[in-house]
């Protein structure tokens, strides 16, 4: 018997999978990337940290070409797919406010805030522009007390409810929002986070009379994976490392090829200038790093709002750069706990069917 | 209960420290090792008791306990 995953509804948006690409920066996700994903029926994210990297007009101040460079993967995107496009936006960045307008303005169907607590109104907005913004807002929490906060804090300080949860498990690749002491810790695994995060938001919705679905990511691999998750009370998924071994993935073949090489030893966690422990695939640049070797640079711009930039070891924003030009001398690859399992580079059509298979054999 | 038995009842309950900790140069990160979602709790906690709202540029001056004291008696009149 062949059963099919659930829809992902999110209000009036309706995902024909449960699946969401998770947002990777720098220019690992980007419009290709994003749009094949919503071709296919999920929900693709352009990861907007470090745009202006990609698509560098020297004419233009950093923060000018990022907010152009957003605008343009957000079309191209669009011109791409009819599909489901979303946004990820760091919290940490220092121009969060104009990437999360760029976002409203060329309507995006989604925005997605994680790595940092989103309780400050942008500046630059005013709560009538928020509250009447078409994007639906999802957040990235990594507990019921981060989700129950932001959605309080939404709803009394903003009179706008978030339409989405992300619930990202210690498993998951790039920043985490765990202590290093915890993303070993069973107590926190994505499975025992779930049920806390679902009645955290249940409250709210509660109240409210608004449903707001809870989607789970970090360390989902397979179509059983899935299933697994979603029996567990999860409305949906997030997934990024497989998506990075696709064909379509905006990043260099170098890249890619690192997460089909690596093995479950080389798979590290980092203490990133960001002031989050992140998962990458630890290389030579990396363990320079380690050892206390500075890498010098000069801070064209100042992109995280935590950065230290006079005292940080490294850029990350222009390491992050390099390995996706794959420049891996000179950069490293942050990846999620699995990555190890990757074995081949293959389409999104090839994974998504793979994906749809498998949870359709795990419900048997 | 004044302003101050107030503030120490809320920092004692949300972070889970010893009266004593509590005094005027407490920092509540580096002293009373508060975590980011403890700050905000915080100020939703400060907003609640007191019926007041302290906006976003006003959170980043409560920084230690003395200071969340004389904000919160500045503004109570």
């Amino acid at each position: 018997m062949h059963i099919e995953m659930p829809k992902l509804i999110i209000g009036d948006l309706i995902a024909k999978l449960p699946i969401i690409q998770g947002g990777m920066g720098v220019g690992i996700s980007l419009s290709k990337l994003a749009a094949a994903v919503a071709n296919e029926g999920g929900i693709g994210v352009i990861s907007s940290v470090g745009l202006a990297v990609v698509h560098p007009n020297p004419d233009k101040s950093f923060q000018e070409n990022n907010i152009a460079a957003l605008k343009q993967e957000i079309r191209s995107a669009r011109s791409k797919t009819k599909g489901i496009i979303g946004v990820n936006i760091m919290v940490a960045t220092t121009d969060f406010d104009h990437m999360l307008r760029a976002t409203f303005e060329e309507e995006a169907d989604l925005v997605f805030l994680g790595a940092g607590l989103p309780i400050r109104l942008p500046s630059t907005m005013s709560l009538e522009y928020l509250q009447n913004a078409k994007t639906k807002i999802g957040i990235i929490v990594s507990s019921g007390r981060a989700a129950t906060l932001i959605l309080r804090y939404w709803a009394e300080n903003f009179h706008r409810i978030p339409d989405i949860v992300v619930l990202e498990g210690p498993k998951a690749g790039g920043h985490l929002g765990y202590k290093p002491e915890q993303i070993f810790d069973e107590d926190f695994c994505l499975e025992k986070l779930l049920p806390e995060v679902k009645e955290a938001v249940r409250k709210i919705e509660e109240k409210y009379s608004k449903s707001i679905p809870v989607v789970a990511g970090g360390g989902i691999f397979s179509g059983e994976d899935i299933y697994r998750i979603m029996q567990l009370g999860a409305d949906g998924v997030q997934m990024g490392t497989r998506f990075v071994a696709t064909e379509e993935c905006d990043a260099d073949a170098a890249f890619k090829q690192l997460y089909v090489d690596s093995k479950k030893e080389n798979i590290t966690i980092i203490q990133s200038p960001v002031g989050l422990p992140g998962r990458a695939i630890g290389n030579q640049f990396l363990k320079d790093v380690a050892e206390g070797i500075k890498m010098p640079f000069t801070c064209p711009w100042k992109c995280l709002k935590t950065c230290d930039f006079h005292r940080a070891p490294y850029c990350i924003a222009l390491a992050l750069q390099n390995a996706r030009n794959g420049n891996m001398r000179e950069g490293f690859a942050f990846a999620g706990a699995n990555a190890y399992l990757v074995k081949q580079i293959t389409t999104v059509k090839a994974l998504i069917a793979e994906l749809i298979r498998d949870y359709s054999a795990a419900c048997a | 209960m004044d302003i101050e038995a107030k503030v120490k009842q809320i920092v004692m309950d949300k972070l889970g420290v010893e009266e004593a900790q509590i005094v005027p140069e407490a920092n509540f990160i580096e002293d009373l090792r508060a975590d980011s979602l403890d700050t905000v709790e915080l100020v939703m906690a400060f907003e609640d008791e007191f019926g007041l709202t302290i906006p976003d540029e006003d959170q980043d001056k409560l920084r230690t306990v003395g200071q969340a004291i004389d904000y919160l008696k500045g503004k109570l009149g």
